[in-house]
């Protein structure tokens, strides 16, 4: 399934790409996540909460970020799975100077949808991933904005949701980072999760996962 | 001694239980399932330029969104083509959701699946579907002039063309001492049955196995097709047919898209799914039939002996042709009727438009035969001044002549060929009914009192229980309960009632003993359908032949046990006794208990069968090629079709300033063959003359130039109600088919054939002035008054009256 589209963000590109690669930021922005991992230096595990009527659920995935072309372009490769399904999705993000100081964003995502959320038809999965990448770069832009709240929690010690990491993972020290309670997008905010991949990308896997689809009670 | 219960007007056993709410139709099941609804096309000939269904997404409780391009491999095929026929050189069907093109109202472009039919109903409203539209092909003349096309590939929008021809009948015309031509035309109707249609799929996922609830008049082929495209084995999907709120033809089309949707997303899911069709959806969304022009060229003799008769008709087939073209094959060859023609031409062209598809609607073809060949009988009485029965009379097959051959084919690929019938003999009939011969007097007074009053009478032969084939299933319990199954569907035709007095009589027990299952392919796996009035036909004669083969094990079973020879015992009232001896006996039920030899004994009945109470011990306990259980099965499979026959008289008065249109009497003089039960013949005899009334004077279909249905309601569509219905009067007379081991024929479409021929025809002898279309509403005949008191319609010339 290909799904693309594009987002303005007001901000300059080298911000933009700076908040697309923080996990700090994208723990608070992907629709639907709560936790947000860093394995490796380019490569995440998440945990995000989407669905709707019988295929909602918990999905872990992670998010590798590769072909990066500071600050032009890099490429999502994200993965994850939940009761209801799977999704694969290989996200191309590029990013250009929209002539008025912001920064025009395209995605270009083909993903695989397996399992009872590939069985919701695929008009309805693209409907749902661009719609939750749109909730996700507005989120995204709200910070950059400085609309959202600017102080961001941070990281916070290995916990026991991650202590299954194998041993060259720990020996990362990796990281955790939380959604903040209360921000835009936390719990209660029903999205499709899998955007949970890193930045923009995860929202465009999100997509994916339209089928967990989110969306607001 | 049983009284013999074939050719008794038993109650229907059935009716307890359907009057009193108790029965359970499609939408009583799966209440729990997820509910499907459906994003239909407004536009009667457009391009899906783009389908948007972001609005959707906020609808709570949205399951899933399908579209063409979800639809795997083979359900993205296009429908099946049904029935394929050499004429029909371009067959064109649509796909179970709008590919690219959508070619009439109400063809489904979108499914939603929701939690409930009220979200699903939401969703599908915020879904945005965006067309380029295209020009409509609306109405016969339309398709004729080929201005615009329904499918860009079919040249002319002709998809079928057929001539049948026997004799040179226009050389016949030609050369005849008296000619006419009649330019005849008949408009759309549809079977509308109370219940639409409505799919309930639910599958076991470990068994990777399907269990398909559908409205439908055939399980056994929504079963093979559904099977087929889903790519699953048959044995893996067990079709049933619920209660049937109706069905008159429209039912036994399919596999309709529906029918593979539902149990599609159903197993995509992994839940239950279900649709039931609300009412708009079965005008714009199931089928209609009926709309022809006709042209009839006649030559005849100076006694008005048909010489030749030449007929062309133009037959609206709608958007697609999934159901063929049985409907004008059946008017071509029917139109005949209980006439003799000298000889005839017969052709058609089916037409594509950007309207409802059209297949069999109880009649099927029919009506507008019969339309035709009377409307063509009065011209030529008025032509020599002579009474309009007398040229019906000289026309006649003889009963001598039987079984008479037209040399034509029929809609079953068979000769049309004429088994039996008195054909004289009920016209002898429904003139004495109706009163024919008193009726000028009658007319004369009413006259002199300023009113308007009419008769007309109409003929008609039906070929009835088409093959291929039907079989059944007897089965005795040891509880002595008989089990009855045959895989055709019912849909109010009361074959619970019927088919258990054909058993109950050949194995001689009580009907309260009979069950019978129709429809579902648990129990019975070969069917065709319940349509073309086969039902009692075919099906009533297989479990005939099965009870047969049941009562010769009985026998056989009873003789070992009693040690009796086959040829000295009977059946009567559940016993198998010894003739001459009946206390030499042995009860049914206990039969059945020894048919089954047993090694292990669960109640008192079954330990009569175990291995040290069983005595011969000199042979195996079930005999070489013998089963175990009191159980037969067998199959009637007819060389062609049997031909019912009838005559109906109407009287109507028309009102001198409304021009309103009453029924004063209607009669009705019926040839089925053997009646199994009269009562039911008579109550299937009423439904069809109020379709027929229905036909003739009430429904119609009103599409506008742009192809939308401006009457796809019941607050639109006009049906009489019991206020509209006539007192129905009925003679039978039962002339056996000698083409089935019961002599019966089908009786479920004859009272729609001949109405609005009958009808007509009275109206005309009422007003004095030629009816040359159908239906007629009030406001049509009075603006056809205006035109005949201008000049402009030639008027009726009936010097007997």
């Amino acid at each position: 399934m290909k799904v693309v589209g594009e987002a303005t963000l007001h901000a300059p590109v080298a911000r933009v790409w700076d908040a697309l690669i923080d996990p700090a930021v994208l723990v608070r922005t992907i629709p639907g996540c709560q936790q947000l991992e860093a394995v490796d230096d380019d490569e995440y595990r998440m945990t995000v909460t989407a669905g709707v009527a019988s295929i909602k659920g918990t999905y872990l995935g992670t998010v590798r970020l590769t072909d990066q072309q500071q600050p032009s372009s890099f490429v999502l490769r994200a993965a994850g799975s939940g009761a209801p399904g799977t999704v694969q999705a290989d996200v191309l993000v590029t990013l250009a100077d929209d002539g008025q100081g912001g920064t025009r964003l395209t995605y270009d995502a083909d993903a695989v949808v397996g399992g009872a959320v590939g069985g919701v038809g695929q008009r309805m999965l693209a409907g749902v991933a661009r719609k939750t990448a749109g909730e996700f770069f507005r989120a995204v832009d709200d910070v950059l904005g400085g609309h959202a709240a600017a102080s961001v929690p941070g990281p916070v010690l290995p916990s026991a949701s991650s202590a299954g990491a194998d041993s060259s993972v720990a020996q990362l020290q990796p990281t955790v980072f939380t959604r903040p309670p209360g921000s835009p997008g936390a719990p209660g905010m029903r999205s499709l999760a899998l955007a949970a991949a890193a930045g923009a990308a995860i929202a465009l896997a999100g997509v994916a996962l339209g089928a967990l689809i989110g969306r607001r009670r | 001694m049983t009284t013999k219960m074939f050719g008794a007007p038993i109650r229907r056993t059935e009716d307890p239980r359907l009057l009193t709410g108790r029965g359970g139709y499609l939408d009583d099941l799966g209440r729990g399932a997820l509910a499907a609804a459906f994003v239909r096309s407004p536009h009667a000939h457009a391009r899906v330029t783009d389908i948007d269904v972001t609005g959707a997404l906020d609808v709570e409780g949205l399951i899933a969104v399908y579209t063409y391009e979800d639809l795997p491999e083979r359900l993205a095929e296009a429908l099946p083509a049904l029935i394929p026929h050499p004429a029909l050189h371009h067959p064109r069907t649509g796909y179970a959701l709008a590919r690219d093109e959508v070619n009439h109202v109400g063809e489904p472009v979108v499914m939603v699946v929701a939690r409930d039919r009220y979200l699903a109903e939401d969703a599908a409203e915020r879904i945005v579907v965006s067309y380029e539209m295209l020009p409509p092909v609306v109405g016969i003349p339309a398709a004729l002039a080929a201005e615009h096309l329904v499918h860009d590939d079919v040249p002319g929008n002709v998809a079928a063309h057929l001539v049948q021809e026997v004799g040179d009948a226009r050389a016949a015309i030609a050369a005849a001492p008296y000619r006419l031509e009649l330019n005849l035309a008949v408009e759309r109707s549809a079977s509308t049955p109370m219940e639409g249609r409505g799919v309930y799929a639910r599958w076991d996922l470990a068994d990777e196995s399907l269990r398909l609830y559908t409205s439908t008049q055939t399980s056994t082929s929504v079963r093979a097709a559904v099977a087929s495209r889903l790519g699953l084995s048959p044995t893996k999907v067990e079709v049933v047919a619920p209660d049937v709120g109706g069905g008159f033809g429209v039912k036994i089309m399919h596999p309709w898209p529906e029918e593979f949707l539902v149990p599609w997303a159903a197993g995509l899911l992994g839940q239950e799914v279900k649709w039931t069709e609300d009412r708009r959806e079965h005008f714009i969304s199931s089928a209609h039939e009926r709309g022809q022009l006709q042209t009839v060229r006649v030559g005849f003799d100076d006694d008005g002996h048909l010489l030749g008769l030449d007929v062309e008709i133009w037959h609206d087939n709608g958007a697609y042709t999934p159901y063929g073209i049985i409907v004008p094959i059946i008017t071509a060859t029917q139109l005949l009727g209980p006439y003799k023609p000298g000889s005839y031409r017969v052709e058609f062209s089916s037409l594509y438009t950007n309207t409802v598809i059209v297949t069999p609607y109880r009649g099927a073809g029919r009506p507008q035969g019969c339309f035709a060949m009377e409307r063509t009988m009065d011209r030529i009485a008025d032509e020599l001044g002579l009474d309009r029965t007398v040229v019906r009379e000289r026309n006649l097959i003889r009963p001598e002549e039987m079984p008479y051959d037209h040399q034509m084919t029929f809609q079953d690929g068979r000769p049309l060929i004429y088994d039996s019938g008195d054909l004289p003999e009920t016209l002898r009939k429904i003139k004495a009914l109706v009163g024919w011969d008193d009726f000028a007097a009658i007319q004369a007074e009413a006259q002199a009192q300023g009113r308007k009053i009419g008769i007309g009478i109409a003929c008609y032969v039906e070929g009835t229980g088409v093959g291929p084939y039907e079989g059944g299933h007897v089965q005795v319990e040891t509880s002595g309960r008989v089990l009855v199954s045959t895989g055709l569907t019912s849909q109010g035709q009361g074959h619970q009632t019927a088919f258990a007095q054909i058993v109950a009589d050949e194995l001689g027990v009580p009907m309260s003993d009979v069950t019978v299952t129709t429809g579902d392919t648990r129990r019975f796996g070969y069917a065709v359908g319940t349509f073309a009035s086969r039902a009692a036909v075919m099906s009533g004669n297989a479990v005939a032949l099965a009870a047969r083969n049941v009562r010769d094990k009985a026998l056989k079973v009873a003789g070992e046990a009693l040690e009796v020879d086959v040829g000295d015992l009977e059946l009567v009232d559940g016993v198998v006794r010894v003739k001459g001896s009946p206390d030499v006996s042995i009860e049914l039920r206990t039969v059945a208990v020894l048919a089954n030899p047993l090694r292990y004994a669960f109640d008192d009945s079954a330990k009569r069968a175990t291995q040290f109470a069983v005595g011969n011990t000199a042979g195996p306990p079930i005999p070489e090629d013998e089963e175990p259980g009191l159980e037969g099965r067998d199959f009637y499979s007819p060389t062609q079709s049997t031909f019912a026959n009838g005559m109906h008289a109407v009287v109507v008065e028309t009102d001198p300033e409304t021009a309103e249109i009453k029924i004063l009497r209607y009669c009705v003089v019926h040839d089925c063959g053997n009646l199994i039960n009269p009562m039911i013949v008579e109550g299937q005899v009423h439904g069809g003359v109020a379709q027929g009334v229905a036909g003739a004077l009430y429904e119609r279909m009103v599409y506008d130039g742009s192809g939308q249905l401006l009457n796809a309601s019941f607050m639109d569509f006009l049906m009489p109600y019991a206020s509209e219905m006539p007192k129905i009067e009925i003679d039978h007379l039962e002339t056996p088919s000698p083409l089935n081991p019961l002599g019966i024929k089908g009786a479920g479409e004859a009272g729609v054939i001949p109405g609005m021929a009958v009808f007509a025809a009275a109206i005309e002898d009422a007003e004095g002035f030629r009816i040359t279309q159908m239906p007629i509403s009030p406001s049509e005949l009075f603006h056809l008054r205006q035109l005949f008191a201008a000049g402009e319609l030639e008027p009726v010339d009936r010097r007997h009256t």
